[in-house]
């Protein structure tokens, strides 16, 4: 800017002022800086709304130990008391199944893309169906799984066809954050341990997934959290139970946004809607602790550089 | 180095499950009726208990009826796992079919023919059943009430051509002088009157263009049916149609009683053509019921409701509804399982927790016939 000032054969001597803005300049950097903050406002006013009403509805059946400890069993909507523990091990187990499923998949399927397929037809033809099952509805994962598990197979409905469908919302999810870990690791780390004769299963398992680790790690909580709150799934494939069962193969089975949903019909009746928002919140709070943990297994899994 | 990083991640892993280990101590909470289990209802002994877990699914209309009966029959027998899913009876009969569920609630008996020409619900039961007939065994007796929420109108009178106009859609104000002859006095607004419906399968709606269609003297255009044809606009279940009257001025629809009452909505009161208008009470919905005959004969215990009734005192508008389950066929445990709770649901402990909830009971004439079918199930 200054050179070309400078250049100027008409220049009139006075000093240039670069310190101020010209009015057009200020009102515009004005206006933008309004505007950023006020659409920062707007997104953040639903989510506080939302966190306020939850925790002041909900918090108080939480102070209760039975709460953690207790099922619904022989607790009609009229009746308080009772507790959420039948939903919460219920919604941890589909978790740790659907966890257990997806993830050795993901990846192994993100190693596959970026180590060994990088650039050819199979690897950008399966990128490509990642990126398709990404945005496949929650429902439609639901209404596949049924037809194979029940409408093919002839089975009952159970928690495990839950975490069947889960695997197929869960898998992409983690798969592409995997992937996106895999390539931020340098390609100098791979080069030099090569350059001393190391093989190359030996480098992805000792320098590339180490490396990414930490955020492999997050890809997998971020992914768990999403499927936790899934409620479609679960309303197709497996009947809600007010008792406890650990089984996944076999009954119903409670979950948390079944039993949101079981209650939610009966909000005129105060235990039946302090339950909802109990329930709302403990949901919550699960997918908080996850994402915690997440942070603190990245934390400690970081490689520190000296 | 990095054995140290393992380490770390395996303290974190460690740490998380074993938070999930301490968590997995939960348990049931204490029956809330007795502090003594074994001292209550003992004596009748005829039920026995048997142990494993039973998976029900139906009708919205009596949800509240089994979970009070299933909370009451756990305080007896403790080994027994009763889960019901209220997802409407359309839903509970196709899963009953298809072999998710052990026995279904439904608000109308399985229908014998099929207007579509396929096949019908009473022989797709009896192929899940093994080639068993499944029984209609009528259960809960639940009145519908026509509730509504008008500011400044405590009492509505309506009779049956009246109700299935406003349903149809061609009464379409509060003011409206059909209304007003039946209401001499009352202040009604002159505002449009927005009707509720179930959008889902319902025999709720079934039992009540039921009565449109008998005491509507022609005023009902529609065949009784799960699936409205009415005006209005649609809400899921029971509760999103209490709830949609709740929230909306104005409105009118059709609930189980006690949706109408939770909800603290207003009842309206039925001019069944006797003379007086008749209040929704639990006598007089069961005056209306002692009208109903059975529609089969033998073991099938269908009823069939006179809705166009005109006694002096009695409610027309009322459902029953049934339990759906196999005569024969079902795995030997399975069958213990279901007449164990079903006879508890049908003998009078059962029958006697149900009118607090806004339920009528079953005659006792009908009961003991319920009660003798049970038995016969093997």
């Amino acid at each position: 800017m200054t050179a070309i000032v400078e250049n100027k054969p008409a220049y009139d001597g006075k000093a240039l002022d670069l310190t101020g803005r010209s009015g057009a300049r200020a009102f515009k950097n004005t206006l933008a800086t309004v505007l950023i903050v006020l659409a920062f406002v707007i997104a953040i006013i639903p989510l506080v709304w939302i966190l306020w009403t939850v925790i002041s509805k909900g918090y108080h059946l939480l102070l209760n130990a039975e709460w953690w400890s207790q099922s619904q069993r022989g607790i009609t909507v009229r009746r308080e008391g009772g507790g959420a523990y039948h939903a919460i091990m219920g919604t941890l187990i589909m978790a740790l199944i659907t966890a257990a499923i997806a993830v050795p998949i993901a990846i192994l399927g993100a190693v596959y893309l970026v180590e060994y397929g990088k650039g050819t037809k199979v690897a950008r033809a399966v990128s490509f169906m990642i990126d398709i099952l990404t945005g496949v509805p929650s429902i439609v994962a639901a209404l596949f799984i049924y037809a194979v598990w029940i409408t093919v197979f002839g089975f009952n409905r159970v928690g495990f066809a839950v975490s069947l469908s889960l695997v197929l919302l869960m898998l992409p999810v983690v798969l592409r954050s995997t992937e996106e870990m895999l390539k931020l690791v340098p390609d100098e780390l791979r080069e030099a341990s090569y350059a001393l004769g190391v093989p190359k299963w030996k480098t992805i398992l000792k320098v590339v997934v180490p490396t990414a680790f930490g955020g492999i790690i997050t890809g997998v909580m971020l992914g768990l959290a999403r499927v936790m709150g899934e409620t479609a799934p679960l309303l197709i494939l497996v009947g809600y139970s007010k008792n406890i069962n650990l089984n996944p193969f076999e009954g119903f089975m409670g979950a948390l946004p079944t039993m949101i949903n079981q209650d939610r019909t009966e909000l005129a009746l105060q235990p039946a809607a302090d339950r909802v928002w109990a329930a709302a919140l403990t949901l919550i709070l699960l997918v908080l602790a996850l994402n915690l943990l997440a942070r603190l297994v990245a934390r400690f899994s970081t490689i520190k550089s000296k | 180095m990095s054995v140290n990083r393992l380490l770390r991640v395996g303290t974190v892993a460690v740490a998380s499950l074993g938070v999930l280990a301490l968590s997995a101590c939960g348990s049931d909470p204490e029956p809330s009726g007795s502090s003594n289990p074994s001292s209550g209802s003992s004596s009748t002994g005829a039920a026995d208990c048997p142990q494993g877990t039973l998976n029900a699914e139906g009708s919205s209309a009596q949800k509240n009826a089994i979970e009070e009966v299933i909370s009451k029959y756990n305080e007896k027998c403790a080994d027994v796992s009763v889960n019901y899913n209220a997802t409407g009876s359309g839903a509970g009969i196709k899963q009953f079919n298809a072999n998710q569920v052990d026995f279904a609630g439904s608000d109308s008996a399985l229908k014998t023919e099929n207007k579509d020409g396929g096949e019908t619900e009473a022989a797709a039961a009896a192929k899940r059943c093994q080639t068993n007939p499944a029984l209609n065994l009528p259960m809960v007796i639940g009145p519908v009430a026509i509730a509504y929420n008008v500011d400044g109108l405590p009492k509505l009178v309506l009779d049956g051509a009246t109700a299935a106009k406003i349903f149809q859609g061609d009464i379409k104000t509060w003011n409206d002088p059909a209304i007003a002859k039946l209401n001499t006095g009352a202040t009604l607004p002159s505002t449009p009157i927005s009707v509720f419906f179930r959008s889902d399968e319902s025999g709720t709606t079934e039992n009540f263009t039921k009565y449109l269609a008998a005491a509507g003297a022609g005023a009902w255009k529609g065949e009784p049916a799960k699936k409205w044809t009415g005006t209005g606009a649609g809400k899921e279940k029971s509760a999103g149609v209490a709830e949609g009257v709740k929230s909306t001025k104005n409105s009118i629809t059709y609930v189980e009683w006690s949706y109408a009452v939770d909800n603290k909505l207003g009842v309206a009161q039925i001019d069944n053509g006797s003379g007086a208008p008749v209040e929704l009470t639990a006598e007089s919905a069961g005056k209306a019921l002692a009208a109903a005959k059975p529609a089969g004969t033998g073991a099938d215990l269908a009823l069939k409701l006179d809705y166009a009734t005109k006694e002096a005192g009695a409610y027309p508008i009322i459902l029953v509804t049934y339990e759906i389950a196999c005569s024969k066929g079902l795995p030997a445990e399975k069958t213990a399982l279901v007449k164990s709770f079903l006879s508890y649901f049908a003998g009078k402990d059962g029958q006697a927790s149900l009118t607090e909830l806004n339920y009528a009971p079953l005659p006792e004439e009908i009961r003991t016939k319920v009660d003798a079918a049970i038995q016969s199930i093997s």
